[in-house]
Protein backbone atom coordinates (compact mmCIF):
# COMPACT_ATOMS: atom_id res chain seq x y z
CA UNK A 1 0.00 0.00 0.00
CA UNK A 2 1.42 3.31 -1.08
CA UNK A 3 0.03 6.34 0.14
CA UNK A 4 0.62 9.73 -0.89
CA UNK A 5 1.02 12.96 0.69
CA UNK A 6 -1.66 14.22 -1.53
CA UNK A 7 -3.64 11.60 -0.08
CA UNK A 8 -2.85 12.81 2.94
CA UNK A 9 -3.72 16.25 2.13
CA UNK A 10 -7.11 15.05 0.66
CA UNK A 11 -8.21 12.91 3.41
CA UNK A 12 -7.03 15.93 6.23
CA UNK A 13 -9.30 17.97 4.41
CA UNK A 14 -12.04 15.81 4.11
CA UNK A 15 -11.96 14.76 7.85
CA UNK A 16 -11.86 18.71 8.41
CA UNK A 17 -8.08 18.19 10.02
CA UNK A 18 -5.96 21.43 9.79
CA UNK A 19 -2.78 19.67 9.92
CA UNK A 20 0.96 20.76 10.13
CA UNK A 21 3.37 19.45 7.89
CA UNK A 22 5.42 17.41 10.36
CA UNK A 23 2.15 15.97 11.53
CA UNK A 24 0.95 15.04 8.09
CA UNK A 25 4.57 13.64 7.24
CA UNK A 26 4.35 11.63 10.77
CA UNK A 27 0.69 10.75 9.51
CA UNK A 28 1.66 9.57 6.28
CA UNK A 29 4.25 6.63 7.51
CA UNK A 30 1.91 5.40 10.41
CA UNK A 31 -1.13 5.35 8.06
CA UNK A 32 0.84 3.63 5.12
CA UNK A 33 2.43 0.99 8.05
CA UNK A 34 -1.60 0.35 9.58
CA UNK A 35 -2.84 0.14 5.94
CA UNK A 36 0.28 -2.19 5.09
CA UNK A 37 -1.25 -4.72 8.25
CA UNK A 38 -5.14 -4.03 7.07
CA UNK A 39 -4.20 -5.49 3.88
CA UNK A 40 -4.42 -8.83 4.84
CA UNK A 41 -8.07 -8.18 4.82
CA UNK A 42 -8.01 -8.26 1.19
CA UNK A 43 -7.18 -11.88 0.92
CA UNK A 44 -10.60 -12.90 2.37
CA UNK A 45 -12.48 -14.62 0.29
CA UNK A 46 -15.77 -12.95 0.79
CA UNK A 47 -18.08 -13.70 -2.10
CA UNK A 48 -20.53 -15.60 -0.34
CA UNK A 49 -20.42 -12.98 2.88
CA UNK A 50 -22.98 -10.28 3.45
CA UNK A 51 -21.92 -7.10 5.28
CA UNK A 52 -22.62 -6.90 9.05
CA UNK A 53 -24.04 -3.48 9.73
CA UNK A 54 -24.70 -3.94 13.27
CA UNK A 55 -25.12 -7.18 14.73
CA UNK A 56 -28.32 -6.73 16.52
CA UNK A 57 -31.34 -7.77 15.42
CA UNK A 58 -33.91 -5.34 15.77
CA UNK A 59 -35.19 -3.51 12.63
CA UNK A 60 -36.99 0.04 12.17
CA UNK A 61 -37.08 0.93 15.66
CA UNK A 62 -40.20 3.54 16.33
CA UNK A 63 -41.50 4.87 18.96
CA UNK A 64 -45.00 6.16 19.77
CA UNK A 65 -45.52 9.40 17.49
CA UNK A 66 -46.12 11.74 20.55
CA UNK A 67 -44.55 15.11 21.44
CA UNK A 68 -42.57 14.94 24.33
CA UNK A 69 -41.03 18.01 25.87
CA UNK A 70 -37.76 18.70 24.38
CA UNK A 71 -34.38 19.55 25.53
CA UNK A 72 -34.81 23.10 25.21
CA UNK A 73 -33.23 26.22 23.71
CA UNK A 74 -31.68 27.32 26.77
CA UNK A 75 -30.05 24.08 27.69
CA UNK A 76 -28.81 23.11 24.09
CA UNK A 77 -26.98 26.37 23.92
CA UNK A 78 -25.04 26.09 27.03
CA UNK A 79 -22.15 24.81 26.02
CA UNK A 80 -22.16 26.99 22.86
CA UNK A 81 -19.05 28.75 22.25
CA UNK A 82 -20.75 31.73 20.80
CA UNK A 83 -24.58 31.95 21.01
CA UNK A 84 -27.14 35.01 20.55
CA UNK A 85 -30.38 34.45 21.40
CA UNK A 86 -31.88 31.32 20.91
CA UNK A 87 -29.15 30.92 17.74
CA UNK A 88 -24.96 29.47 17.69
CA UNK A 89 -23.10 32.03 15.85
CA UNK A 90 -20.88 30.86 13.71
CA UNK A 91 -18.93 32.63 11.01
CA UNK A 92 -19.99 33.80 7.27
CA UNK A 93 -20.39 30.46 5.00
CA UNK A 94 -20.14 32.51 1.92
CA UNK A 95 -16.64 32.85 -0.38
CA UNK A 96 -15.83 30.05 1.11
CA UNK A 97 -12.53 28.59 -0.39
CA UNK A 98 -13.26 24.98 0.04
CA UNK A 99 -16.94 25.29 -1.51
CA UNK A 100 -16.14 26.42 -4.33
CA UNK B 1 -16.25 -0.54 58.61
CA UNK B 2 -13.35 0.57 56.20
CA UNK B 3 -14.70 1.59 52.60
CA UNK B 4 -11.35 1.16 51.47
CA UNK B 5 -10.71 -2.52 49.70
CA UNK B 6 -14.21 -3.76 50.64
CA UNK B 7 -16.90 -4.85 48.02
CA UNK B 8 -20.55 -3.83 47.89
CA UNK B 9 -22.01 -6.98 49.07
CA UNK B 10 -19.66 -6.06 52.73
CA UNK B 11 -20.48 -2.63 52.47
CA UNK B 12 -24.26 -3.08 51.88
CA UNK B 13 -24.19 -5.17 55.06
CA UNK B 14 -22.84 -2.86 56.84
CA UNK B 15 -24.74 0.09 55.79
CA UNK B 16 -27.24 -2.24 56.97
CA UNK B 17 -26.29 -3.24 60.59
CA UNK B 18 -25.13 -0.13 61.44
CA UNK B 19 -21.61 -0.15 61.70
CA UNK B 20 -20.96 2.91 58.58
CA UNK B 21 -23.69 5.48 57.27
CA UNK B 22 -23.25 7.04 53.41
CA UNK B 23 -21.47 9.79 54.64
CA UNK B 24 -18.72 7.88 56.83
CA UNK B 25 -18.25 6.16 53.59
CA UNK B 26 -17.69 8.57 51.36
CA UNK B 27 -15.29 11.00 54.03
CA UNK B 28 -13.22 7.86 53.61
CA UNK B 29 -13.80 7.62 50.45
CA UNK B 30 -12.78 11.49 49.42
CA UNK B 31 -9.61 10.77 52.26
CA UNK B 32 -8.07 7.70 50.09
CA UNK B 33 -9.01 9.08 46.64
CA UNK B 34 -6.83 12.31 47.78
CA UNK B 35 -3.85 10.45 48.87
CA UNK B 36 -3.60 8.36 46.47
CA UNK B 37 -4.95 9.97 43.04
CA UNK B 38 -1.44 12.09 43.25
CA UNK B 39 0.24 8.74 42.53
CA UNK B 40 -2.11 7.30 40.00
CA UNK B 41 -3.97 10.13 38.11
CA UNK B 42 -7.41 8.43 37.81
CA UNK B 43 -9.75 10.95 38.39
CA UNK B 44 -10.54 13.87 36.08
CA UNK B 45 -12.85 15.60 38.21
CA UNK B 46 -13.76 15.08 42.01
CA UNK B 47 -17.90 15.82 42.16
CA UNK B 48 -17.77 16.30 45.57
CA UNK B 49 -20.78 18.79 46.23
CA UNK B 50 -23.16 15.91 44.05
CA UNK B 51 -21.53 12.81 45.98
CA UNK B 52 -22.86 14.74 49.30
CA UNK B 53 -25.96 15.44 48.01
CA UNK B 54 -26.15 11.62 47.20
CA UNK B 55 -24.58 10.48 50.48
CA UNK B 56 -27.19 12.46 52.44
CA UNK B 57 -30.35 11.19 49.85
CA UNK B 58 -29.28 7.36 50.08
CA UNK B 59 -28.85 7.82 54.22
CA UNK B 60 -32.68 9.37 54.41
CA UNK B 61 -34.12 6.07 52.41
CA UNK B 62 -31.69 3.33 54.09
CA UNK B 63 -33.36 4.72 57.67
CA UNK B 64 -36.62 5.75 55.99
CA UNK B 65 -37.36 2.90 53.62
CA UNK B 66 -34.32 0.07 54.19
CA UNK B 67 -36.79 -2.38 52.52
CA UNK B 68 -36.57 -0.09 49.11
CA UNK B 69 -33.14 0.75 49.29
CA UNK B 70 -31.15 -1.28 46.32
CA UNK B 71 -27.89 -2.88 47.84
CA UNK B 72 -25.77 0.30 45.35
CA UNK B 73 -27.42 2.53 48.15
CA UNK B 74 -25.42 5.03 49.51
CA UNK B 75 -22.06 2.87 47.96
CA UNK B 76 -19.66 5.60 46.55
CA UNK B 77 -18.54 4.69 42.87
CA UNK B 78 -17.18 6.83 40.09
CA UNK B 79 -17.80 6.83 35.81
CA UNK B 80 -15.51 7.22 33.05
CA UNK B 81 -15.54 10.49 31.80
CA UNK B 82 -17.25 9.81 28.57
CA UNK B 83 -20.42 9.43 30.65
CA UNK B 84 -22.91 12.45 30.88
CA UNK B 85 -24.08 13.67 34.10
CA UNK B 86 -25.92 16.44 34.02
CA UNK B 87 -23.93 20.04 34.75
CA UNK B 88 -21.13 17.91 35.70
CA UNK B 89 -17.72 18.40 33.31
CA UNK B 90 -17.43 15.24 30.92
CA UNK B 91 -14.65 15.79 28.89
CA UNK B 92 -14.06 12.39 27.45
CA UNK B 93 -10.19 13.13 28.21
CA UNK B 94 -10.20 15.46 25.08
CA UNK B 95 -8.88 19.66 24.87
CA UNK B 96 -12.01 19.94 22.46
CA UNK B 97 -14.10 19.20 25.58
CA UNK B 98 -12.57 21.08 27.98
CA UNK B 99 -15.31 22.65 30.19
CA UNK B 100 -18.31 20.51 28.68
CA UNK B 101 -21.10 19.95 31.06
CA UNK B 102 -23.71 17.96 29.50
CA UNK B 103 -27.54 19.18 29.54
CA UNK B 104 -28.83 15.63 30.82
CA UNK B 105 -27.85 12.68 32.16
CA UNK B 106 -27.40 9.01 30.52
CA UNK B 107 -29.59 6.00 31.18
CA UNK B 108 -27.22 3.75 32.69
CA UNK B 109 -25.45 7.04 35.33
CA UNK B 110 -29.27 7.65 36.08
CA UNK B 111 -30.20 3.79 36.44
CA UNK B 112 -27.42 4.00 39.34
CA UNK B 113 -28.18 7.60 41.08
CA UNK B 114 -32.15 6.18 41.15
CA UNK B 115 -30.75 3.10 42.73
CA UNK B 116 -28.74 5.85 45.72
CA UNK B 117 -25.37 5.54 44.03
CA UNK B 118 -22.84 8.56 45.39
CA UNK B 119 -20.95 9.28 42.50
CA UNK B 120 -17.30 10.94 43.44
CA UNK B 121 -16.31 11.76 40.24
CA UNK B 122 -14.94 11.34 36.77
CA UNK B 123 -11.87 8.95 35.50
CA UNK B 124 -9.31 9.66 33.45
CA UNK B 125 -9.21 7.46 30.23
CA UNK B 126 -7.67 7.61 26.81
CA UNK B 127 -9.19 10.55 24.70
CA UNK B 128 -12.75 9.60 23.14
CA UNK B 129 -11.96 5.76 24.82
CA UNK B 130 -9.12 5.22 21.78
CA UNK B 131 -6.63 3.38 23.34
CA UNK B 132 -5.03 0.87 25.22
CA UNK B 133 -3.25 1.88 28.14
CA UNK B 134 -4.63 5.58 28.97
CA UNK B 135 -1.52 7.32 27.81
CA UNK B 136 -3.99 8.97 25.01
CA UNK B 137 -5.45 11.05 27.83
CA UNK B 138 -5.28 14.97 27.16
CA UNK B 139 -5.00 14.99 30.84
CA UNK B 140 -1.86 12.92 31.66
CA UNK B 141 -1.57 9.04 32.28
CA UNK B 142 -2.94 6.97 34.76
CA UNK B 143 -0.87 4.87 36.91
CA UNK B 144 -1.16 0.99 37.46
CA UNK B 145 -1.75 0.17 41.43
CA UNK B 146 0.32 -2.27 41.28
CA UNK B 147 3.24 -0.20 40.22
CA UNK B 148 2.59 3.23 39.12
CA UNK B 149 5.01 3.09 36.49
CA UNK B 150 3.49 0.63 34.14
CA UNK B 151 0.13 1.64 32.46
CA UNK B 152 -3.23 0.20 33.98
CA UNK B 153 -4.71 -0.72 30.47
CA UNK B 154 -7.04 1.08 28.49
CA UNK B 155 -9.01 2.74 27.40
CA UNK B 156 -10.70 2.71 30.67
CA UNK B 157 -8.14 3.15 33.01
CA UNK B 158 -8.98 5.56 35.45
CA UNK B 159 -12.32 3.52 36.18
CA UNK B 160 -9.94 0.30 36.58
CA UNK B 161 -7.23 1.90 38.46
CA UNK B 162 -9.72 3.60 41.14
CA UNK B 163 -10.92 -0.21 41.84
CA UNK B 164 -7.65 -1.34 41.90
CA UNK B 165 -6.50 0.93 44.22
CA UNK B 166 -9.55 0.31 46.53
CA UNK B 167 -10.96 3.58 46.81
CA UNK B 168 -14.35 2.75 45.29
CA UNK B 169 -15.84 -0.74 45.30
CA UNK B 170 -17.09 -0.21 41.88
CA UNK B 171 -17.25 1.79 38.40
CA UNK B 172 -18.43 2.29 34.99
CA UNK B 173 -16.31 1.96 31.78
CA UNK B 174 -17.25 1.19 28.50
CA UNK B 175 -16.03 -0.99 25.85
CA UNK B 176 -15.22 -1.37 21.69
CA UNK B 177 -12.78 -3.35 21.32
CA UNK B 178 -11.59 -4.25 24.64
CA UNK B 179 -11.59 -1.07 27.02
CA UNK B 180 -13.01 -2.78 30.53
CA UNK B 181 -11.77 -6.03 30.16
CA UNK B 182 -8.06 -5.06 29.26
CA UNK B 183 -7.76 -2.66 32.28
CA UNK B 184 -9.31 -5.65 34.23
CA UNK B 185 -6.91 -7.87 33.50
CA UNK B 186 -4.19 -5.52 34.06
CA UNK B 187 -5.42 -4.12 37.33
CA UNK B 188 -6.45 -7.38 38.51
CA UNK B 189 -10.21 -7.09 39.46
CA UNK B 190 -13.66 -7.69 37.24
CA UNK B 191 -14.48 -6.45 34.52
CA UNK B 192 -17.52 -7.20 32.15
CA UNK B 193 -18.83 -5.92 28.63
CA UNK B 194 -22.56 -6.79 28.33
CA UNK B 195 -24.20 -8.05 24.92
CA UNK B 196 -24.64 -5.46 22.54
CA UNK B 197 -27.85 -4.26 22.85
CA UNK B 198 -28.09 -5.13 26.76
CA UNK B 199 -27.02 -1.43 28.34
CA UNK B 200 -28.29 1.91 27.32
CA UNK B 201 -25.86 3.84 25.30
CA UNK B 202 -27.82 7.33 25.91
CA UNK B 203 -25.64 9.40 27.56
CA UNK B 204 -22.27 7.62 26.28
CA UNK B 205 -20.08 9.70 24.35
CA UNK B 206 -19.74 8.04 21.19
CA UNK B 207 -16.88 6.52 19.48
CA UNK B 208 -17.96 3.22 17.25
CA UNK B 209 -22.00 3.09 17.97
CA UNK B 210 -21.80 -0.39 16.23
CA UNK B 211 -19.05 -1.72 18.91
CA UNK B 212 -19.60 0.31 22.22
CA UNK B 213 -20.87 -0.96 25.41
CA UNK B 214 -20.86 0.64 28.81
CA UNK B 215 -20.15 -1.98 31.93
CA UNK B 216 -19.03 -2.30 35.51
CA UNK B 217 -15.54 -2.86 36.68
CA UNK B 218 -16.04 -4.34 40.97
CA UNK B 219 -13.32 -6.67 42.87
CA UNK B 220 -16.27 -9.13 42.91
CA UNK B 221 -18.29 -11.40 40.38
CA UNK B 222 -21.32 -11.12 42.60
CA UNK B 223 -20.92 -7.07 43.13
CA UNK B 224 -20.20 -7.10 38.98
CA UNK B 225 -23.84 -9.12 38.84
CA UNK B 226 -25.20 -6.36 40.83
CA UNK B 227 -24.21 -3.19 38.85
CA UNK B 228 -24.95 -5.20 35.90
CA UNK B 229 -28.38 -6.03 36.82
CA UNK B 230 -29.03 -2.56 37.85
CA UNK B 231 -28.07 -0.65 34.68
CA UNK B 232 -29.43 -3.59 31.96
CA UNK B 233 -32.44 -3.31 30.21
CA UNK B 234 -34.58 -1.80 27.28
CA UNK B 235 -34.37 2.12 27.12
CA UNK B 236 -36.42 3.64 24.49
CA UNK B 237 -34.10 6.14 24.31
CA UNK B 238 -31.41 4.33 22.23
CA UNK B 239 -32.74 2.19 19.31
CA UNK B 240 -29.95 -0.14 19.84
CA UNK B 241 -30.90 -0.84 23.41
CA UNK B 242 -32.92 -4.79 23.23
CA UNK B 243 -36.37 -4.84 24.66
CA UNK B 244 -35.74 -8.75 25.53
CA UNK B 245 -36.24 -9.19 28.85
CA UNK B 246 -32.67 -9.35 30.93
CA UNK B 247 -31.95 -12.76 32.72
CA UNK B 248 -30.85 -11.77 36.54
CA UNK B 249 -27.27 -12.32 36.83
CA UNK B 250 -27.36 -13.48 40.74
CA UNK B 251 -30.31 -15.85 40.59
CA UNK B 252 -27.76 -18.06 38.48
CA UNK B 253 -24.53 -16.97 39.73
CA UNK B 254 -24.09 -20.08 42.19
CA UNK B 255 -25.06 -22.73 39.54
CA UNK B 256 -21.36 -23.49 38.88
CA UNK B 257 -19.73 -25.28 35.91
CA UNK B 258 -20.30 -28.80 37.00
CA UNK B 259 -21.32 -30.36 33.06
CA UNK B 260 -20.77 -27.12 31.36
CA UNK B 261 -18.56 -27.31 28.00
CA UNK B 262 -15.51 -24.74 27.82
CA UNK B 263 -14.20 -24.00 24.30
CA UNK B 264 -10.25 -22.96 24.37
CA UNK B 265 -9.62 -20.88 21.09
CA UNK B 266 -6.03 -21.81 20.21
CA UNK B 267 -5.84 -19.07 18.24
CA UNK B 268 -5.93 -17.07 21.71
CA UNK B 269 -3.14 -18.93 23.33
CA UNK B 270 -0.81 -18.17 20.32
CA UNK B 271 2.55 -16.89 19.71
CA UNK B 272 2.21 -13.47 21.15
CA UNK B 273 0.85 -15.01 24.74
CA UNK B 274 4.08 -14.14 27.10
CA UNK B 275 4.37 -17.21 28.70
CA UNK B 276 3.35 -16.35 32.42
CA UNK B 277 0.27 -15.23 30.84
CA UNK B 278 -0.21 -18.52 28.95
CA UNK B 279 0.78 -19.95 32.45
CA UNK B 280 -1.65 -18.82 34.89
CA UNK B 281 -4.59 -19.43 32.37
CA UNK B 282 -3.33 -22.84 31.94
CA UNK B 283 -3.39 -23.32 35.35
CA UNK B 284 -7.28 -21.63 35.72
CA UNK B 285 -8.22 -24.07 32.93
CA UNK B 286 -7.45 -26.96 35.19
CA UNK B 287 -9.22 -25.23 37.85
CA UNK B 288 -12.62 -24.91 36.02
CA UNK B 289 -12.10 -28.97 34.84
CA UNK B 290 -11.33 -29.94 38.53
CA UNK B 291 -14.64 -28.40 39.38
CA UNK B 292 -16.71 -30.26 36.38
CA UNK B 293 -16.57 -28.55 33.12
CA UNK B 294 -14.98 -30.24 30.02
CA UNK B 295 -12.26 -28.47 27.89
CA UNK B 296 -12.40 -28.15 24.51
CA UNK B 297 -10.39 -26.82 21.71
CA UNK B 298 -11.69 -24.80 19.40
CA UNK B 299 -10.70 -22.63 16.14
CA UNK B 300 -11.65 -19.34 15.56
CA UNK B 301 -9.38 -18.79 12.49
CA UNK B 302 -9.98 -15.00 12.01
CA UNK B 303 -8.90 -14.22 14.90
CA UNK B 304 -5.79 -12.64 13.06
CA UNK B 305 -7.69 -10.84 10.52
CA UNK B 306 -10.31 -9.51 12.94
CA UNK B 307 -7.90 -7.11 14.36
CA UNK B 308 -7.42 -5.44 10.65
CA UNK B 309 -11.40 -5.68 10.59
CA UNK B 310 -11.83 -3.68 13.86
CA UNK B 311 -8.82 -0.88 12.62
CA UNK B 312 -11.66 -0.36 9.32
CA UNK B 313 -14.79 -0.26 10.95
CA UNK B 314 -13.48 1.38 14.78
CA UNK B 315 -11.87 4.46 12.85
CA UNK B 316 -14.69 4.37 10.07
CA UNK B 317 -17.37 5.14 13.05
CA UNK B 318 -15.27 7.18 14.82
CA UNK B 319 -14.38 9.44 12.60
CA UNK B 320 -18.14 9.99 11.33
CA UNK B 321 -19.10 10.38 15.62
CA UNK B 322 -16.30 12.55 15.84
CA UNK B 323 -17.25 15.18 12.84
CA UNK B 324 -19.89 16.70 15.63
CA UNK B 325 -16.40 18.22 17.03
CA UNK B 326 -17.04 21.39 15.11
CA UNK B 327 -16.54 24.07 17.50
CA UNK B 328 -20.40 24.94 17.08
CA UNK B 329 -22.49 23.52 19.23
CA UNK B 330 -20.35 22.20 22.04
CA UNK B 331 -16.61 22.06 22.62
CA UNK B 332 -13.64 24.50 22.66
CA UNK B 333 -13.41 26.50 19.02
CA UNK B 334 -10.71 28.63 17.53
CA UNK B 335 -12.10 31.44 16.13
CA UNK B 336 -10.95 32.55 12.37
CA UNK B 337 -13.04 34.24 10.24
CA UNK B 338 -13.57 31.38 7.48
CA UNK B 339 -15.69 28.55 9.00
CA UNK B 340 -13.67 25.76 6.82
CA UNK B 341 -10.47 27.54 8.40
CA UNK B 342 -12.30 27.56 12.12
CA UNK B 343 -13.20 23.99 11.84
CA UNK B 344 -10.00 22.84 10.79
CA UNK B 345 -8.08 24.83 13.26
CA UNK B 346 -10.67 24.04 15.99
CA UNK B 347 -10.37 19.89 15.41
CA UNK B 348 -6.35 20.57 14.94
CA UNK B 349 -6.12 22.49 18.67
CA UNK B 350 -8.53 19.52 20.32
CA UNK B 351 -7.87 16.59 18.99
CA UNK B 352 -4.96 14.39 20.06
CA UNK B 353 -2.76 12.52 18.23
CA UNK B 354 -4.27 9.49 18.45
CA UNK B 355 -7.42 10.41 17.59
CA UNK B 356 -6.38 12.36 14.73
CA UNK B 357 -4.63 8.98 13.69
CA UNK B 358 -8.06 6.72 13.64
CA UNK B 359 -10.42 9.93 11.82
CA UNK B 360 -7.49 10.04 9.38
CA UNK B 361 -7.86 6.25 9.55
CA UNK B 362 -11.49 6.06 9.29
CA UNK B 363 -12.06 9.09 6.51
CA UNK B 364 -9.35 7.09 4.28
CA UNK B 365 -11.49 3.61 4.76
CA UNK B 366 -15.03 5.79 3.54
CA UNK B 367 -13.35 7.66 0.89
CA UNK B 368 -14.58 7.61 -2.81
CA UNK B 369 -12.52 4.92 -4.46
CA UNK B 370 -11.30 2.98 -1.04
CA UNK B 371 -14.61 2.00 0.27
CA UNK B 372 -15.33 -1.21 -1.25
CA UNK B 373 -11.58 -2.31 -0.83
CA UNK B 374 -11.89 -1.83 3.38
CA UNK B 375 -14.99 -0.22 4.87
CA UNK B 376 -17.39 -2.77 2.73
CA UNK B 377 -14.67 -5.81 2.92
CA UNK B 378 -13.87 -5.45 6.42
CA UNK B 379 -18.35 -5.45 7.01
CA UNK B 380 -17.74 -8.27 5.02
CA UNK B 381 -15.16 -10.18 7.21
CA UNK B 382 -16.86 -9.32 10.41
CA UNK B 383 -20.10 -11.68 9.27
CA UNK B 384 -17.31 -14.19 9.39
CA UNK B 385 -15.56 -13.21 12.61
CA UNK B 386 -19.57 -13.43 14.05
CA UNK B 387 -20.53 -16.81 12.03
CA UNK B 388 -17.03 -18.24 12.98
CA UNK B 389 -18.54 -17.88 17.27
CA UNK B 390 -21.68 -19.25 16.10
CA UNK B 391 -20.60 -22.59 15.17
CA UNK B 392 -17.79 -22.61 18.26
CA UNK B 393 -21.28 -22.07 20.47
CA UNK B 394 -22.95 -25.12 19.05
CA UNK B 395 -20.41 -27.01 20.53
CA UNK B 396 -19.22 -25.32 23.64
CA UNK B 397 -21.61 -23.27 26.85
CA UNK B 398 -18.93 -20.75 26.65
CA UNK B 399 -15.18 -19.83 25.55
CA UNK B 400 -12.28 -19.36 28.32
CA UNK B 401 -8.82 -17.62 27.64
CA UNK B 402 -6.46 -15.11 28.18
CA UNK B 403 -8.02 -11.68 28.51
CA UNK B 404 -4.41 -9.90 27.28
CA UNK B 405 -1.60 -11.65 25.81
CA UNK B 406 0.73 -9.19 28.37
CA UNK B 407 0.80 -7.91 31.58
CA UNK B 408 0.80 -4.35 32.38
CA UNK B 409 3.55 -3.19 30.51
CA UNK B 410 5.77 -0.09 31.17
CA UNK B 411 4.47 3.26 30.82
CA UNK B 412 6.16 4.71 27.43
CA UNK B 413 6.89 1.44 25.65
CA UNK B 414 4.63 0.60 22.95
CA UNK B 415 5.26 3.75 21.24
CA UNK B 416 4.14 2.49 17.54
CA UNK B 417 0.60 2.76 16.97
CA UNK B 418 0.25 -0.92 15.89
CA UNK B 419 2.29 -2.87 18.82
CA UNK B 420 -0.91 -0.64 20.59
CA UNK B 421 -3.38 -2.19 18.63
CA UNK B 422 -2.66 -5.91 19.23
CA UNK B 423 -3.32 -5.39 22.74
CA UNK B 424 -7.11 -6.15 21.78
CA UNK B 425 -6.22 -9.09 19.77
CA UNK B 426 -8.25 -11.48 21.73
CA UNK B 427 -11.26 -9.02 23.00
CA UNK B 428 -11.81 -7.09 19.99
CA UNK B 429 -13.15 -9.79 18.33
CA UNK B 430 -16.20 -10.13 21.03
CA UNK B 431 -17.00 -6.68 19.98
CA UNK B 432 -17.39 -7.37 16.13
CA UNK B 433 -19.82 -10.67 17.10
CA UNK B 434 -21.82 -8.26 19.84
CA UNK B 435 -21.16 -11.39 22.28
CA UNK B 436 -20.60 -10.55 26.27
CA UNK B 437 -17.33 -11.18 27.95
CA UNK B 438 -15.70 -10.53 31.57
CA UNK B 439 -12.22 -10.57 32.57
CA UNK B 440 -11.47 -12.38 36.34
CA UNK B 441 -8.31 -12.11 38.11
CA UNK B 442 -6.87 -15.37 37.39
CA UNK B 443 -2.94 -15.25 38.58
CA UNK B 444 0.10 -12.79 38.69
CA UNK B 445 3.04 -13.01 36.65
CA UNK B 446 6.31 -11.04 38.64
CA UNK B 447 3.55 -9.12 40.95
CA UNK B 448 1.57 -8.03 37.66
CA UNK B 449 -1.85 -9.13 37.63
CA UNK B 450 -3.47 -12.10 34.83
CA UNK B 451 -7.05 -11.70 33.53
CA UNK B 452 -8.95 -14.92 32.63
CA UNK B 453 -11.59 -13.76 29.97
CA UNK B 454 -14.91 -15.71 29.85
CA UNK B 455 -17.16 -15.18 26.82
CA UNK B 456 -20.58 -16.32 25.95
CA UNK B 457 -22.53 -16.35 23.45
CA UNK B 458 -25.28 -13.00 22.47
CA UNK B 459 -27.57 -12.73 25.57
CA UNK B 460 -26.32 -15.40 27.43
CA UNK B 461 -24.83 -12.84 29.82
CA UNK B 462 -26.27 -14.73 32.92
CA UNK B 463 -23.80 -17.78 31.49
CA UNK B 464 -20.61 -15.54 31.39
CA UNK B 465 -21.30 -14.84 35.49
CA UNK B 466 -21.57 -18.19 36.17
CA UNK B 467 -18.36 -19.68 34.77
CA UNK B 468 -16.46 -16.47 36.46
CA UNK B 469 -18.11 -17.05 39.43
CA UNK B 470 -17.33 -20.71 39.43
CA UNK B 471 -13.65 -19.74 39.19
CA UNK B 472 -13.36 -16.68 41.42
CA UNK B 473 -14.48 -18.99 44.73
CA UNK B 474 -12.43 -21.64 43.76
CA UNK B 475 -9.11 -19.16 44.08
CA UNK B 476 -8.05 -16.38 45.83
CA UNK B 477 -6.31 -14.19 43.71
CA UNK B 478 -9.47 -11.67 43.74
CA UNK B 479 -8.54 -10.97 47.36
CA UNK B 480 -4.95 -10.10 46.67
CA UNK B 481 -4.97 -6.22 47.31
CA UNK B 482 -2.93 -3.47 45.45
CA UNK B 483 -0.42 -1.76 47.76
CA UNK B 484 -2.83 1.15 47.46
CA UNK B 485 -5.79 -0.89 48.69
CA UNK B 486 -3.72 -2.19 51.71
CA UNK B 487 -3.03 1.34 53.02
CA UNK B 488 -5.75 2.51 55.77
CA UNK B 489 -8.09 5.24 54.13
Amino acid sequence: MTLSRDDVDHVAMLARLGLSDEEKSRLLGELEKILGHIARLQQVDTSMLAETAQVGDLVNVMRADVTEPPLGAAAALRNAPAADGNYFVVGAIQGNELDS
Amino acid sequence: MSSTASTITELAAALRNGSTTPRALLDETLAHLERTDKHLNAYLSVTRDLAFQQADAAAKLLADHPERASPLCGIPMALKDVLCVDGVETTAASRILKGFKPPYTGTAVQRLFDAGAVCVGKTNCDEFAMGSSTENSAFGSVGNPWDVGRVPGGSSGGSAATVAAGTVPYSLGSDTGGSIRQPAALTGIVGFKPTYGRVSRYGLIAFASSLDQIGPFTRSVEDCATVYAAIAGHDPRDSTCDPRAVDDPLSTLRRGVDGMRLGVPREYLGEGTEPGVRAAVEAALKVLEAQGATLHEVSLPSTDVALSVYYVIAPAECSSNLARYDGVRFGNRVERPSLTDMYQQTRDAGFGSEVKRRVMLGTYALSSGYYDAYYRQAQKVRTLVGQEFDTVFQEVDAIVSPTSPSVAFPMGSRSDPLSMYMCDVVTLPANLAGIPGMSVPCGFVDGLPVGLQVLAPRFADARVFQVAHAYEQATAWHLSQSPFATEAA
